[in-house]
């Protein structure tokens, strides 16, 4: 760990007064947080809300058409090659013939000219990189047999493999089951506690980050609020977030989230058990 | 010197040696094409290209020339105009299409023109010239140049195009250059395999060696030894028995895809 890292450190992650879109209009405006270095964030808002307008900012993608961005204290462009990024529409060729190892090897130094001559270093980065996801197993899998949660971790190991400090996932958790959306969240954790990864993790489902994401930012309406899990996830807020009912319970010591109409269909123990 | 029977004759020689130079660059190439499924792209290029070098020999400039400026326009419209996959298809085919009406246009002002337009679409590997072979040997070392320094970005662009755009890879240019590169080969490759069966270069090989292994540079390595090997024995077989170069070519590389589709490794362990 690098001795700012401590605690008080100055922030992985520090957005003010940002506004920012794709088109003319801003998505969002006025937006202001700070990450601080190897912690894990949940950014949740309703679709259109502007999660992967905020990614594409902290990339350095997008100019933002008001406030500042600074990621590791500079100009997101000049920290490109801190910061990995999980795509949300990763649109991963279904029949590609290519290893695992193949597709994770790609992005290592992707942006160099030449051809790939430091194969030792390639292997030891991607080995690392599998490593990290566990997914050495996949390494000699052709991408085309692999299940959607197999195809996250490559994914997941893709963004790693040039040692970022910073990690961006974008809704990580979609189309995957339970166990699945454990396994990456798990994975995330444990990125933040043993290496020291700051993450930032998009999602419309918080339950299988509450007791290990420290805080949530959440964009709704064209405004972002951070805050602990303790005070965003509340009935009251995400149902003003997403403008369905939506309701917060404890049950076994642990915080459920769940649409009311759910909560209604199902018995008790039944949402337990689908955590 | 003291040359094998088969290259006795001068064009013979140029016959092997311009036809190994595109077979290298075409199968290198062709192993992207596969990748990013652009094969249509590949095939309609040639064939834009044969209306250009039917027009150029119309108003009296160089078949070959017209056919590289062609396919290098065509690639750029190609790129921005067809970017967007969804439509891909159909734009390459719109343009094909065009173009296919203007050759048959070219042909029929001039109709003296037929036999050369015969040798575009098809392949006239045995007429070859002395000077359009250092064409071809030189346009290819050019585009497997380009293809090296491509390499990395073009390889991202292809297995994740979001992850590439993320991290700040310039997309669009390593499109257009891809494209660019493509076109160049494929201008050299037509008068060798012709307009009409580039596949049996650009796609027959690399198809059959990504089938085969599941690296890169394997597949790449691979490919073009599949390319060289075909070239070379259908121009031994139509030194030997006297069909075209063209349709043994085309055989074998039918030939090579079944093998692979039929001997492809299937499931998980594969
Ligand atoms: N190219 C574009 N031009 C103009 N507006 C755009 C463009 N792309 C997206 N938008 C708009 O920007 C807003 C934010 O979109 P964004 O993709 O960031 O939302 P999101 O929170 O990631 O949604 P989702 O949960 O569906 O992924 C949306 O209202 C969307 O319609
Ligand atoms: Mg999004």
């Amino acid at each position: 760990m690098r001795p700012e890292d401590a605690e008080g450190a100055k922030p992985a992650i520090a957005v003010a007064g940002l506004a920012a879109g794709r088109g003319r209009m801003p998505a969002f405006r006025d937006v202001t947080f700070t990450v601080p270095p190897a912690s894990l964030t949940v950014l949740v808002g309703p679709n259109g809300a502007g999660k992967t307008t905020l990614f594409e900012a902290l990339l350095g993608l997008l100019r933002p058409q008001a406030g500042s961005v600074r990621i590791l204290g500079r100009a997101p462009r000049e920290a490109r090659r801190y910061v990995g990024l999980v795509p949300q529409s990763a649109r991963l060729a279904h029949e590609h013939q290519l290893a695992g190892r193949e597709f994770v090897a790609a992005a290592f130094r992707a942006r160099r000219l030449g051809l790939p001559l430091a194969r030792r270093e390639t292997a030891l980065a991607v080995g690392e990189a599998l490593a990290a996801v566990e997914a050495q197993d996949l390494a000699d899998r052709r991408l085309g047999t692999l299940s959607g949660g197999q195809r996250r971790r490559l994914l997941f190991a893709q963004a790693l493999v040039n040692r970022p400090e910073i990690l961006l996932m974008d809704e990580p958790l979609a189309e995957l089951d339970p166990a699945a959306q454990r396994t990456v969240v798990g994975l995330a954790a444990r990125l933040r506690d043993r290496f020291g990864l700051t993450i930032v993790f998009s999602t419309h489902d918080v339950n299988p980050l509450i007791g290990i994401a420290e805080r949530v930012l959440y964009l709704a309406g064209g405004r972002g609020v951070i805050g602990p899990i303790e005070e965003v996830v509340t009935g009251e807020v995400l149902t003003k977030l997403y403008g369905v009912p939506m309701e917060v319970f404890e049950a076994r010591g642990r915080r459920f989230v769940v649409q009311d109409d759910a909560v209604m269909a199902a018995a008790p123990e039944e949402v337990a058990a689908a955590r | 010197m003291n040359w094998p029977d088969f290259l006795a004759l001068g064009f013979m020689r140029n016959a092997f040696a311009t036809g190994t130079a595109v077979a290298i660059a075409g199968s290198l190439v062709g192993y992207f094409v596969v990748l990013r499924r652009q094969t249509f792209t590949a095939h309609a290029l040639g064939n834009i290209g044969f209306a250009g070098a039917a027009g150029a020999q119309l108003v009296g400039f160089s078949p070959l020339g017209g056919l590289v400026v062609t396919t290098l326009a065509a690639a750029v419209w190609l790129t921005f105009v067809g970017a967007r996959l969804s439509e891909r298809d159909l734009g390459v085919g719109m343009l094909l299409m065009l173009a296919l009406g203007l050759g048959v246009l070219f042909l029929n002002i001039y109709s003296a023109n037929a036999n050369a337009a015969l040798g575009i679409l098809f392949g006239s590997v045995l007429g070859i010239g002395e000077r359009q072979m250092w064409v071809a040997i030189g346009v290819s070392v050019l585009v497997v140049v380009l293809l090296a320094i491509l390499f990395r970005p073009l390889r991202i662009v292809t297995i994740n195009e979001d992850f590439a755009r993320a991290h700040g890879v310039p997309v669009e240019l390593v499109t257009l250059a891809f494209m660019l590169t493509l076109a160049l080969s494929i201008a050299v490759a037509v008068p060798v395999i012709g307009a009409l069966l580039t596949f049996a270069i650009f796609v027959g090989p690399p198809a059959a060696a990504q089938a085969w292994t599941r690296r890169v540079g394997t597949g790449l390595a691979l490919s073009v030894v599949l390319a060289v090997v075909q070239v070379w024995l259908g121009l031994l077989a139509s030194y030997y028995v006297d069909y075209p170069a063209t349709t043994w070519i085309a055989g074998l590389s039918f030939a090579v895809y079944l093998a692979s589709r039929i001997g492809r490794p299937m499931g998980a362990a594969a």
